[in-house]
């Protein structure tokens, strides 16, 4: 997979998540770090659409997560948006396992990190045009494979 | 003929509620928040949530039935939030609930958080007209519903997309610099400001877009690029115009996809709840187009609108009085119940 994107439009960053999807195993963190309106949301309706997932994704915000299930495999979307400090996902109420799920953390940069042994950075971000940008940076050796394999 | 009385909880979200009413009058609204304890975190979290529910439900019962002037046993049912909501938080509210209405030996009604808010209007306004349309705006939800029979059918017409509508004003407020929750600051500022000076996008309103769903996502990323973009240019942020413009852009999508609905139902009466219900720029723009169309406007009293046990209690009432069947003792919470389960 490649590790820079550009996309134009939703439709792209939509494509993006089904992709991250289609590579994505159980107990994975996704942290996905950019500015409002870069498209963390977006990316995540991609990935839940590539799941295939029940119900639509839409912004966690004021509930902080929120757990989708019906797909391949379950995909636990939190928003780290408000936490001030190190977030700890049994603080959250979770009923289900991040060892059993996707998990995509908005916001989460600094907090969530220690939640899985490795993780996929995606950074985001929205270009002066409207374009956004995606680059994904592995930490750890499993992401790292993957990303180089696809 | 004495109407029953309903004790209703209410805990989906930061409010540990607890309401009484007869019939369709409200005898008690005992209301704790926990919000204090989620503003430095700039919203709720949720074990925050669940531990405040804990300690205040107790007390708040007390209260319920002291401001009531009534005892425990006068209760002739019980009702409470089964869903939806934060997982934890509700679980605090069907435990008490549960209890209650086994220590009273009453049944218990597990009941439908959003469909509770249109109940609440009862307790105002008196009976609903049904069929109504009803909009529901808050923090967590943004929803369009068919109301042919509050106590048994409720239809999902539309809903969000992507972030709520009182999301969106907690991210602009952010933006901003103003306080959580955003809706209060945001009003209070628009107030000052022009609602024209800047064309923010209605997300949705293309012909061939959803005509009941919404989305708020573009339109706060509109705020946050033209707020940066005059940032970058070195220029002083105009709050009040911004939030004006913000608020106008809310408020007219909200308003018109409302109507529409009304319209494209035959239906002629349309009820708000939600704490982005208590906008009162949403309040004049609904009540502007709902007279302009012939529609009679319902809309609960601003702390109606917010969450509160009244409204739980409100629609335990309604379903006593149709005659729907109590829950099962082993009630649970769930987290996404669906909109169109009015009771289970």
């Amino acid at each position: 997979m490649k590790r820079e994107h550009l996309l134009p439009t939703l439709a792209d960053t939509h494509a993006l998540g089904r992709e991250l999807a289609a590579a994505a195993r159980p107990g994975d963190l996704l942290v996905l770090v950019g500015p409002l309106g870069a498209g963390k949301t977006a990316l995540t309706q991609g990935i839940g659409a590539g799941l295939g997932v029940r119900e639509p994704v839409t912004s966690p915000t004021f509930v902080i997560a929120r757990v989708h299930r019906g797909g391949r495999i379950p995909l636990v979307h939190v928003d780290a948006y408000r936490l001030g400090g190190a977030a700890d996902v049994d603080d959250l109420d979770l009923d289900a396992s991040t060892e059993e799920s996707v998990t995509v953390v908005e916001w989460g940069q600094g907090l969530v990190e220690q939640l899985a042994e490795e993780h996929l950075e995606v950074r985001l971000d929205r270009r002066d045009d409207d374009v956004r940008t995606a680059l994904l940076v592995p930490h750890g050796p499993g992401w790292t494979a993957r990303l180089d394999v696809g | 003929m004495n109407e029953p009385i309903v004790l209703g909880f209410e805990t989906s979200c930061d409010e540990t509620g607890v309401g009484i009413v007869r019939g369709h009058t409200l005898l008690a609204d005992a209301l704790a928040t926990s919000m204090a304890e989620h503003e430095r975190f700039g919203g709720v979290v949720p074990e925050i949530a669940s531990r405040a529910h804990l300690e205040a439900m107790v007390p708040t019962v007390h209260r319920a039935l002291a401001d009531a002037g009534i005892a425990a046993s006068d209760v002739d049912a019980v009702a409470v939030t089964s869903g939806p909501g934060l997982t934890g938080a509700l679980l605090v509210g069907v435990a008490a609930a549960k209890a209650y209405a086994l220590a009273l030996g009453k049944p218990l009604y597990g009941v439908n958080h959003l469909a509770a808010h249109v109940a609440v209007d009862e307790l105002q306004h008196g009976p609903l007209a049904e069929p109504s349309i009803a909009m529901l705006v808050s923090g967590g939800h943004s929803s369009l519903l068919l109301v042919p029979d509050l106590a048994q059918e409720v239809q999902s017409l539309g809903r969000t997309i992507d972030d709520a509508a009182g999301e969106a004003f907690d991210k602009v407020a952010r933006v901003l610099g103003l306080p959580f929750p955003g809706g209060p600051p945001v009003d209070r500022a628009a107030r000052e400001g022009d609602a024209r000076a800047i064309a923010f996008p209605r997300g949705l309103t293309g012909p061939r877009d959803a005509a009941y769903d919404f989305s708020f996502s573009g339109l706060k990323t509109a705020v946050a690029r033209w707020v940066e973009a005059r940032e970058r240019a070195g220029e002083p942020v105009p709050v009040a115009d911004v939030a004006a413009s913000f608020q106008e852009a809310v408020a007219d999508v909200l308003t018109a996809k409302a109507v529409r609905a009304c319209r494209d139902h035959g239906v002629d009466h349309l009820v708000l709840g939600g704490g982005v219900a208590a906008n009162s720029r949403l309040r004049a723009l609904a009540e502007e187009r709902c007279a302009a169309a012939g529609i009679v406007l319902r809309v609960p009293s601003p702390r109606l609108c917010t969450d509160n046990g009244a409204m739980v209690a409100a629609l335990g009432s309604r379903l006593v009085a149709a005659g729907v069947a109590p829950s099962a003792p082993d009630l649970g919470a769930d987290s996404s119940l669906p909109i169109d389960v009015v009771s289970r």
